[in-house]
């Protein structure tokens, strides 16, 4: 079977600094994945990759087969870093933006999560909060059903109570047929929804192995282990 | 998909312009008003404070066409939002000619605004009728006077502002689009590819018409007395300014489109 993603010796530069370095990495369909690494290892790099926010300075990255692209982009449901919700539009506004344009979005799904997280669709996305608003956008990328999730750093700024529900929801409208990108370092919250981890270390892939084996072979926590192996 | 993006950007730029426009009539119209209370002396001094509020509103509402062209692409495309904009399956062409037929939409619209509103303050009883009255035979003079060509020549005029109305809007995006290349100073960068994009379109368009012979300031001299004799070569020169300006602007959408789908730079 095609691999979801795929990169063949992966460079990418900014200017004369290295962000990734001929790296090599291939996830199948139907896992959650952890991209581990330190501040600056070249994660948000490799997902703004697939995204096409970014061109490859060599090498080559391939989802399901297919370079980035409008076709891969349908495949892909990202969330970013960065906030990107304008400030004139209503949550149910946005909602239907995403309905317009992406063909597996299920608003029912977001309207279900939005009265979980008891948020009001009429709300203007202005006069949320940043962590609402990072709400929101989990909401929207969630709601589609999508063969690769790519979250960039999901709850970075969310209280406890928030990460615990959006954990669950990863974990909950995942399906078999999926796989999920988590990039972050906060490892011990996510630890137990992952499958497999990739450490990333300077633009190289460190480590790569499934969680299974770094418990039963190692006898390590996977938040051991990155601290082991990421020491300073 | 193109379709929707304008829709989206419709409603992104709408929620500016309808209030402008609104306000545009409602203080030509009280303009209007003030002007005809204060009849006895010509220029009393609500008429004044009413005329100077409603050229502020017009001023305003061409400024605003202009910011809302830079604040558009900049904001939605290059800034946090290109981070939406950008993964929706869509290709980077569409994002810039959506936002250029709306920017276009808007220039036009503030146009024809802005004569509706000075109607509205000049109008006097029975203007209509000898507009009318005057229009029909100076349309019948100069058709009788082109001939055919009056055709050509309203063809030609507005392919001359649609090629016009688009340089002026993708220029900026070019420049803009360079100026994100760069990580520090982008707003400096977007002005100095702003000037120099201006510079060197001026440049290569007197080259290219010195090269070809049209040094129309000496050897073109065109009156009512030669025009019909001068129809070839009037008609070769329009056609000719139109070839670089339609090429400029096609430029300025390359380098645009060039920009965003190999090189974008999100903050």
């Amino acid at each position: 079977m095609t691999p979801i993603l795929e990169c063949k010796g992966l460079t990418k530069k900014y200017g004369s600094k290295v962000a990734l370095s001929n790296f090599n990495l291939t996830l199948e369909l139907g896992q959650i994945v952890g991209l581990l690494g330190p501040n600056g290892s070249g994660k948000s790099t490799l997902i703004k990759l697939a995204n096409e926010l970014l061109t490859p300075t060599s090498g080559e990255i391939l989802i399901a087969g297919k370079r980035p692209g409008i076709e891969t982009k349908k495949l892909i449901s990202y969330l970013p870093e960065k906030t990107y919700l304008n400030d004139w539009m209503k949550v149910h506004q946005i909602i239907e933006l995403f309905q317009d344009f992406y063909e597996d979005f299920k608003p029912e799904k977001a309207y279900d999560m939005l009265k979980n997280l008891n948020i009001n669709p009429n709300d203007r996305l202005k006069t949320m909060s940043k962590g609402t608003k990072e709400k929101v956008q989990l909401i929207l990328v969630m709601s589609r059903e999508a063969d690769l999730y790519l979250l960039d750093e999901p709850i970075g700024g969310v209280d406890p109570a928030a990460r615990d529900y959006i954990l669950k929801t990863i974990l909950s409208n995942y399906n078999e047929k999926a796989t999920v990108l988590i990039s972050t370092h906060l490892i011990s919250e996510i630890e137990n929804i992952l499958d497999y981890v990739v450490f990333i270390n300077q633009g190289q892939v460190a480590l790569t192995s499934t969680v299974d084996e770094i418990r039963s072979e190692k006898g390590k926590s996977v938040d051991a282990l990155f601290r082991e192996v990421f020491k300073c | 998909m193109l379709s929707k993006l304008m829709k989206y950007e419709l409603k992104a730029t709408g929620r500016i312009f309808l209030p402008l426009f609104l306000a545009a009539l409602a203080f030509a119209l009280i303009a209007r008003l003030t002007h005809a209370f204060s009849a006895g002396q010509q220029w009393g001094t609500p008429a004044v404070i009413s005329m100077v509020m409603y050229i502020s509103v017009m001023v305003g509402m061409f400024v605003m066409t202009l910011i809302m062209t830079i604040q558009r692409f900049y904001k939605n495309l290059l800034s946090e939002e290109g981070y939406l904009m950008f993964t929706l399956p869509v290709k980077p062409w569409q994002h810039i000619v959506s936002k250029m037929l709306i920017s276009m939409f808007w220039v036009v619209l503030s146009i024809v605004i802005a004569m509706i509103s000075i109607v509205m303050i000049g109008y006097r009883a029975g203007d209509w009728g000898r507009f009318i009255g005057e229009l029909g035979p100076s349309i019948q003079e100069v058709s009788d006077f082109l001939g055919a060509s009056i055709y050509l020549y309203s063809f030609e005029a507005i392919l001359g502002i649609i090629f016009s109305l688009a340089s002026a809007i993708l220029i900026l995006y070019a420049s803009i689009a360079i100026g994100s290349l760069f990580n520090q100073h982008r707003v400096l960068a977007s002005f100095a590819a702003f000037i120099g994009l201006n510079t060197l379109t001026q440049i290569i368009t007197m080259v290219i018409t010195t090269i070809l012979g049209y040094n129309y300031d000496h050897n073109f001299v065109i009156n009512s007395a030669n025009f019909h004799s001068m129809e070839t070569q009037i008609h070769f020169f329009i056609v000719f300014t139109l070839i670089i300006s339609a090429l400029i602007t096609t430029t300025y959408f390359f380098i645009t489109e060039r920009i965003l789908s190999k090189r974008l730079n999100l903050e």
